[in-house]
């Protein structure tokens, strides 16, 4: 795939849990900051996409689809198209694919992509219950108290079942991500942990602990896609776009062929394809989490575990910061906090500082080409990019 | 959102799933297919998602599969289910090759393992016309 998109400049705010920061407020700072990064004026914006919001109010994501920020950054009569893309959390690969076609058709010269959402206040009961119909089929599911926890507990459960995966390599993804999240100034869990504390929590429901699951957080990012040609006059540090493939599985996750490794083998081996790239290629992997077993069937798949499976592999320490392939550099949902669909988008933010060498603390040396994960509703699609300091 | 407690979810049957609920009401699970392709659908359709033909029927299901994966919930799940767990979710592959999500009952249901052989059972959601089709451990 020729390289014809690259990304720009991102933001971010802090995730945690703000009852006094809006979901307008942490937007407007989010695209002010990755306008910024990239050096540009708010009038050099062709194209508004904003992520849809699950939990702030309706009126915020009204205003989202209805360009209140372009008012708010100073962007009318010059933005293009305002329009809201959401796919739960595969929104960061999703509004990336989107993004990245509407630039190289010439549609647009570029593409400002935010997610800003509340789940801070939320209530452990609110959540479940609202978690308890998202990508749940309410006819032939929900009567029998299914859930977003047991959808993932079904894929973890195969999962260990057909790899050998332990429990124990379950929890040492959580390790991980925690180790990362100590590093990560906008994380809401900076705190290492060890297996032996993950293992100490009752399973929710099997093989789930708590620590293995995430929490909800308020949160919002931003990131900017613009043509290649444009792109290295942006900035020196362009992100090139150089695969990007991706399946939709099913919508009930009793309906899932293969419930073990969804489309991650497909989509890892067409992604590798298109960008002219191999498994030694990689060096980082900025895997969507929500829970420990996803960034799993991502390893595998790509083959990035010098021939082991990807829970051995990770408990072995591979994944951590100064390991040979750092992992979900964020901490992710698991460390970070759980934004909702700002998960996927907060990822592809962070891929794109670990390529342009703005990734603080979490610095990757000489990270040339990272992949990037994404899944939404009840693990409905499987999504990876990869991106480079090279174009193709 | 609100605070107000969720009601127990029960199937609303619509005009293409209704022939389901009543033979599960009689204690029979049928399986819809296409007359026109043969391909069998679940969960059921308004049209075959193969050919799209709206010529579709049922034919009788033997209640006979497997355990794809399962999940025993052991705490906090949705409002309308606290306190009645713990309770095991599965996905069943039936024999006849179509899956489906149900709960392994039964004295046994906490042991259940992937690939185990289930056979399908009938609980009323009380209060409701509504039975669904759930499975046991066989064997």
């Amino acid at each position: 795939m020729k390289s014809t998109a690259a990304i720009v400049g991102t933001g971010e705010v802090p995730t945690g849990n703000y009852p006094n920061r809006t979901e307008a407020e942490a937007a407007v700072t989010a695209c002010r900051q990755a306008i910024l990064d990239a050096g540009l004026s708010p009038r050099d914006i062709e194209a508004v996409m904003p992520v849809g919001v699950v939990m702030g109010s309706r009126h915020f994501n009204t205003d989202l689809i209805f360009s209140r920020l372009c008012e708010e950054l100073g962007m009318l009569r010059s933005v293009k198209l305002n329009a809201q893309v959401m796919a739960g959390g595969a929104s960061g690969s999703a509004t990336l694919k989107v993004a990245y076609a509407l630039v190289a058709s010439g549609a647009v010269r570029n593409v400002l992509v935010v997610h800003s959402d509340k789940f801070g206040s939320t209530t452990m009961q609110q959540g479940i219950d609202l978690f308890a119909t998202l990508g749940i089929s309410e006819e032939w599911e929900a009567p029998y108290g299914h859930n977003a926890n047991t959808a993932v507990a079904l894929i973890t459960q195969r999962y260990m079942h057909e790899t050998g995966t332990t429990e124990e390599e379950l929890a040492a993804v959580a390790v991980s991500m925690r180790q990362w999240g100590a590093l990560n100034p906008n994380a809401m869990f900076r705190k290492p942990i060890t297996v032996e504390e993950v293992m100490r929590g009752d399973h929710v429901c099997t093989p789930l602990r708590p620590k293995t699951m995430s929490l909800w957080a308020d949160g919002a990012s931003a990131y900017i896609v613009a043509r290649a040609e444009d792109a290295r006059h942006i900035t020196p540090t362009p992100v090139y776009v150089r695969g990007m493939a991706s399946l939709v599985t099913h919508y009930s996750v009793s309906q899932e062929a293969n419930l073990a490794f969804l489309a991650f083998p497909e989509v890892a081996k067409e992604a590798y394809a298109q960008a002219g790239l191999g498994p030694k290629d990689i060096h980082v992997a900025e895997f969507y989490d929500a829970y420990s077993v996803m960034p799993l069937l991502a390893m595998d798949a790509m083959n990035l575990c010098d021939g082991d499976r990807a829970g051995r592999f990770i408990a072995a320490g591979h994944t951590l910061p100064g390991g040979k392939l750092p992992m979900t550099t964020t901490g992710g949902a698991i460390a970070q906090g759980h934004t909702g669909a700002g998960v996927g988008v907060s990822l592809v933010v962070e891929t794109a500082r670990q390529l342009m060498d703005k990734a603080g603390d979490r610095q990757v040396k000489d990270a040339v080409n990272a992949a990037e994960s994404g899944s939404g509703g009840t693990w409905m699609d499987s999504h990876i990019s990869i991106l480079s300091r090279e174009a193709r | 959102m609100s605070d107000q407690p969720m009601s127990r979810p029960v199937p609303k049957p619509t005009a293409w799933s209704q022939p389901y609920w009543d033979a599960a009401r009689e204690e029979r699970l049928v399986i819809q297919h296409c007359n026109q392709c043969a391909t069998k659908i679940m969960n059921p359709k308004q049209y075959c998602p193969s050919c799209l033909s709206d010529d579709l029927g049922w034919s009788e299901s033997d209640g006979q599969g497997t355990v794809y994966s399962f999940s025993i919930q052991k705490r906090s799940p949705a409002s309308p289910f606290v306190g009645k767990g713990p309770y095991v979710v599965a996905v069943i592959r039936l024999n006849s090759g179509v899956q489906l999500l149900s709960n392994i009952v039964g004295e046994r249901a906490f042991d259940v393992q992937c690939g185990d052989a289930v056979r399908v059972a009938f609980e009323p959601i009380p209060g409701t016309d509504i039975t669904l089709p759930v499975f046991t451990l066989v064997g």
